[in-house]
């Protein structure tokens, strides 16, 4: 605890990851993660290096449709949560204590307390989207939600954010959810893996 | 020793080699696994089940398909549970239930000796005079007709849910689901295919569609496997859909689980009721319909003892005598309602069999046997007219009847969408109409019988399923089935009564009949009126007999009369599993875990948990009151996290701040804070907070613990209509705040290392910084609600809990003391300070509770001005003030209530002993007349023991309010 950064997951009865055979949970809430949002929030990370990266995935942000993901270098991502609001999630890097962000990055364009503000949990395996149907009433089969795309919805009555990525190169849920719920939304996630036989 | 069973093919779900005991009425009971508890018993011999609801009637299984409640037993863990639906390896004791005595021996049965005293509707009109009595009746009635007894002391056993999507929903895997699932599957769609039966099949795995039986068992194989090994088909068996709800939502129940079906369209392959004949002692145990016959030989190989007498409407009823013969089942008599079958090969096959046949006839009278609790014989008359009998042809010794009177199709899934059901005076029979969009019916549900075109009758379906995804495939096949299997009118009343219509509800003949002449003609109010179809078998076997009797009563036709509204569910279901697992979201702030090893007594606030007080609870208050002192005395810290907190950033910050709360902001100065007032248009104060400014166009707002959300959802609300230049964010959960309180809180912060100058003249009171506070990035507002000088600090989530370790560790040498909410109350009522939702209500404005310098009257405009402003010019009718008793007095509590001259004027709101001030104080609404200081109130306490309190001044501490700016 170097940093002084404490992750909201303090679960007693956890002692890291849970995994089995099939699924994994992982807790990724001291990894790096930002944002802004603002009417201008798009043409801000056109300015920015983002700019590049993203051309070489042929997007542009506005391009870049609200609920869908994509992948930059680095092993970062970037997250469209509607048109105006962006995250960029970097599960590869510690977080780090910084001054809290008060000015705008530009005009009409303000950053995001998202490090701060949500658990950050990774959900990984084959039946993951059967495991959260119980806890999740969106339809996270591949099919209906491929790789890229993005839910802001409910799991076990708490908001959840559900994020649907590659990460070490296996397909895995990010779960961001209000970090004063990441025990209680850790529990609940640990109870609907029992069924898939989840030992420690 | 385990009971003799038929050999194969006879049996296909039990397994030979894995006896079962269980005990039913406290006698052993042996079985198989894959039994059930009907089968087992009636392996036995035994077919008293249960006592039926009114009458007290001996019953037994009439469908075996769990569709009827006359198998309805107790289990050590649940009441009514059905005997068929009961795995008999699964259970330990069970007894029927309903009776006074013992099953066999009932006292309650003389009930059915006083029949005739007790007609349908008698209880409305017996036992509503005198007044009251029914209060007294209502018990002898609901224990004589009682269902069973709860047992409450079952733990809950764990249930859950869990959605499942997929494109096509089909409920029933008989022929007609199994085809169109594959259809569906091979044309791309995601299938998923729901049975009630452990087994695929449905009718394929019980039912002989024709003589030679030479088709079934290889089309179930070729079907059951192809399925099987479809990857694009999951199949859910021993699970019931009870329900079909907009947009193809379907709650299927599968042991513990509540699945949430999520389909694009969906197909009703849900096949249809066999329907009994009508007759007298229609119920005697022994009396089953055709299918259940089937089902117990072809399912469980349990071969009756005795002889058989088949009652056919139709020429299934041939096939199932033909079946019960190969199974050496001896058939007495074939007894057709009809003149002829409508295949006559039928008639060689049973003279092959020499299975005697009696055409034209029916069974007009059940006789139990020696013991009256089970089928002993029948009397057999020829039928004279439509419900009307000449003489008896002959008695016939049997011990058990199986009758088919026709189907009734499985319509409550596609009534719960809105379909219609059409009777067709042709096949008597009713069919399904008007169906809602992307809902297909294939099989005998859709009034198809025939084998071949109910295979195709489900292919279609799957076609159809396909063209509503707008995926590709083939045309339709012709399906044509002129099968006829309902008779028209198999209801034989006797002048002794005893027909049963509704086996539920003991319902007989002249009890529908009896509906309609005392002027409940239509089929609602018949329902209502006899109970008929309200039992929990939901009237599969009695509605479509309802329907002919009501309609010949009131000559009017069959689709005239309709039947009753199928609703949810289709079959009982339960509570526990409704429920599913219990979420409970509890927010936990990061220092959690800190307060719990500081041995934290923890309280609700909310969605969060906070603590009330270190300490035991048996030491509570001298635990709250040592916390007092020490941030009265030294200093103490409390976690306040669960602060609403909400950013307001953007060139119109101010404005928007000035519209939404009471007070004036444009002018605030950057780094200053200021107390935000928030009423709603109705004028009434719904949240207050404070105001941090830290920056021209950035806003940093506190809100309520349990109104942060409200007042986020107001602003958003607002700023939709106003559209001013502004980003609007919670950050509730981003920032975590610990307020530092007591003279030495200066001295904590200072030697746990802050940047910024905390002098009084560097960071004055009410003001606002930003820094370092131990190396941690902090907001910091220089606030007094309990009182004392104090700082709180708000800091990114992920610090708060290093910051609270660091803070504790710097407050050491000044003996720092955590102090939690019952404290906080304490202290902030001996400051006179409110809390919103506790010192106020849902009518309190600013002009009762002493906010009038909140107010800012010279700005234009803020949220609720109007109705403030003509509430404040209006004369009070009550206000809150503050009151003080002697700690002798008895103490009031919260809500106890304010009196003058004997009327209610008000209550109080907050009282506690303050031993700073070694008083009870408290905050209380009273009328306007008695405000001043000195004037005593009433205050009516616990026990209706009356105080006079003196009205006090507030703050009752520091009122020259010196302790906070120091």
């Amino acid at each position: 605890m170097t940093t002084g950064l404490v992750s909201p997951k303090r679960c007693a009865d956890s002692h890291g990851d849970r995994h089995n055979d099939g699924l994994k949970l992982h807790d990724l809430s001291l990894a790096t993660r930002s944002g802004v949002r603002g009417v201008k929030a798009s043409e801000w990370l056109i300015a920015q290096s983002l700019h590049q990266e993203l051309k070489t995935h042929e997007l542009q942000p506005p391009e870049l449709q609200p609920n869908t993901l994509v992948e930059l270098p680095g092993s970062r991502l970037l997250m469209a949560l509607s048109t105006r609001e962006f995250w960029l999630l970097e599960p590869e890097t510690e977080a780090q204590a910084s001054p809290i962000p008060s000015g705008h990055c530009a005009p009409g364009v303000w950053p995001l307390y998202n490090q701060n503000s949500h658990a950050w949990l990774v959900l990984s395996g084959e039946p993951r989207a059967e495991m959260m149907a119980k806890l999740c009433g969106v339809d996270l089969r591949i099919e209906a939600f491929p790789v890229g795309t993005v839910a802001q919805t409910q799991m076990a009555l708490a908001s959840v954010v559900i994020a649907h990525h590659l990460w070490r190169d296996e397909a895995v849920f990010s779960l961001f959810v209000d970090q004063s719920l990441a025990d209680f939304a850790w529990e609940a996630l640990q109870d609907a893996m029992e069924e898939f036989n989840s030992v420690q | 020793m385990t009971p003799p069973r038929l050999e194969h093919p006879f049996g296909q779900l039990i397994d030979r080699d894995a006896p079962v005991t269980f005990e039913f009425e406290g006698e052993t009971v042996q079985g198989y696994e894959g039994d059930n508890v009907a089968s087992a018993l009636i392996g036995q011999g035994r077919w008293l089940i249960s006592r039926s609801f009114k009458y007290h009637r001996p019953r037994g299984p009439l469908s075996l398909a769990g569709h009827d409640a006359n198998t309805l037993i107790q289990t050590p863990t649940a009441a009514n549970r059905l005997a068929e639906d009961l795995p008999a390896l699964e259970q330990g004791a069970v007894s029927g239930q309903n009776y006074w005595g013992s099953l066999k021996t009932d006292y309650y049965a003389v009930l059915d000796r006083l029949g005739r005293f007790m007609p349908v509707g008698f209880y409305y009109r017996a036992f509503f005079k005198p007044r009251g009595v029914w209060r007294f009746w209502e018990k002898v009635i609901r224990n004589a007709a009682g269902l069973g007894v709860a047992n409450l002391e079952v733990a809950p056993r764990y249930t859950d849910k869990q959605y499942l999507f997929c494109d096509v929903a089909i409920i029933g895997a008989g022929p007609a689901g199994l085809n169109a699932a594959l259809t569906a599957a091979a044309g791309g769609a995601e299938v998923l295919l729901i049975d009630e039966q452990v087994r695929l099949g449905g009718a394929l795995t019980y039912h002989r569609f024709t003589l030679e039986d030479d088709i079934r068992a290889q089309t179930l194989e070729a079907l059951s496997n192809a399925v099987a090994n479809h990857d694009k088909i999951r199949v859910l068996t021993d699970a019931t859909c009870n329900a079909w709800f907009s947009d193809h939502y379907l709650p299927v129940f599968q042991g513990d689980r509540l699945y949430k079906v999520r389909a694009t369209t969906c197909v009703l392959a849900t096949g249809s009721s066999e329907q009994p004949v009508v007759f007298r002692n229609n119920d005697l145990p022994g009396v089953i319909l055709c299918s259940a016959l089937e089902r117990l030989l072809m399912h469980h190989g349990v071969c009756p003892g005795g002889s058989a007498v088949i009652l056919a409407g139709n020429d299934n009823a041939y096939l199932t005598a033909i079946t019960a013969t190969e199974a050496g089942l001896p058939i007495a008599a074939v007894v057709d309602l009809r003149p002829a079958p409508d295949d006559p090969t039928l008639i060689a096959a049973l003279n092959e069999r020499s299975i005697a046949l009696y055409p034209n006839a029916t069974v007009y009278e059940a006789h139990s046997d020696k013991s009256g609790l089970q089928l002993g014989a029948v009397t057999i008359h020829s039928i004279k007219s439509q419900g009307h009998v000449d003489a008896p042809i002959l008695r016939v010794e049997c011990q058990l009847l199986a009758m088919s009177a026709g189907y009734m199709p499985a319509y409550q899934l596609a009534c719960h969408g809105g379909a219609k059901l059409a009777y067709h005076d042709d096949k008597s029979e009713f069919t399904l109409t008007q169906l809602p969009a992307g809902m297909l019916i294939a099989g005998s549900v859709n009034s198809v019988h025939n084998f071949n075109a109910v295979c195709a009758d489900g292919r279609n379906a799957g076609r159809g399923a396909l063209r509503a995804l707008s995926l590709q495939t083939d045309s339709d096949e012709t399906v044509y089935c002129e099968d006829k299997v309902n008779h028209p009118w198999p209801i034989f009343k006797h002048p002794k009564g005893r027909e049963f219509v509704d086996f539920d509800e003991d319902l007989q003949i002249k009890d529908i009949i009896n509906s309609a002449r005392l002027g409940y003609r239509d089929i609602q109010l018949v329902k209502r009126y006899s109970t008929v179809g309200m039992g929990p078998s939901q009237g599969r076997h009695s509605a479509l007999t309802t329907a002919r009797l009501i309609a010949n009563a009131t000559e009017r036709t069959v689709t005239e009369t309709g039947v009753t509204t199928a609703r949810p569910p289709v079959k009982p279901e339960s509570l526990g599993v409704l429920a599913g697992r219990r979420f409970h979201p509890i927010r936990k702030t990061p220092m959690d875990e800190r307060h719990r090893s500081l041995g934290a007594h923890m309280i609700p606030a909310g969605s969060w948990r906070r603590p009330a007080f270190y300490g035991e609870p048996q030491n509570r208050a001298a635990c709250i009151a040592a916390e007092a002192q020490a941030v009265r005395t030294g200093v103490g810290m409390i976690d306040v996290s669960t602060l609403g907190g909400i950013e307001l950033r953007g060139p119109d910050a101010a404005e928007f701040m000035n519209r939404v709360y009471t007070y004036g902001f444009l002018k605030q100065p950057v780094g200053k804070t200021r107390y935000a007032v928030l009423t709603n248009e109705q004028g009434v104060i719904i949240d207050d907070g404070v105001a941090a400014r830290l920056a021209d166009d950035h806003f940093y707002v506190t809100a309520t613990t349990t109104g942060a959300a409200q007042v986020y959802s107001e602003m958003l609300r607002w700023n939709a209509q106003w559209r001013l230049d502004l980003d609007i964010a919670q950050v509730t959960s981003a920032f975590s705040a610990i307020n530092v309180a007591g003279p030495f809180s200066r001295d904590v912060l200072e030697q746990a290392g802050c940047d910024i100058d905390l002098s009084a003249q560097g960071f004055p009171y009410l003001a606002c910084r930003e820094g370092l506070v131990a190396g941690i990035p902090a907001r910091l507002m220089r606030v007094g609600f309990v009182g004392e000088l104090g700082f709180e600090l708000h800091v990114p989530s992920l610090l708060a809990q290093s910051l609270w370790d660091r803070l504790m560790s710097a407050g050491e040498p000044f003996n720092i003391k955590p102090f939690g909410v019952e404290a906080q109350r304490l202290l902030r009522l001996e400051k006179g300070h409110i809390i919103i939702g506790q010192d106020t209500d849902g009518m309190s404005h600013p002009g009762e509770i002493g906010l009038t310098w909140a107010i800012n009257r010279k700005k234009p405009f803020f949220v609720g001005r109007r109705s403030v402003d003509i509430l404040m010019s209006q004369p009070l009718k009550r206000q809150l003030v503050g009151f003080t008793l002697s700690p002798a007095a008895p103490k009031p509590e919260e809500g106890h209530l304010v009196l003058r001259d004997g009327d209610i004027v008000g209550t109080v709101t907050s009282c506690e002993y303050s031993p700073t001030l070694d008083k009870i104080i408290g905050l209380a609404y009273v009328h306007p007349a008695d405000t001043q200081p000195g004037s005593q109130v009433t205050i009516r306490t616990a026990q209706g023991v009356c105080v006079q309190a003196p009205i006090a001044t507030l703050p009752f501490y520091d009122p020259d309010t010196t302790r906070q700016q120091l």
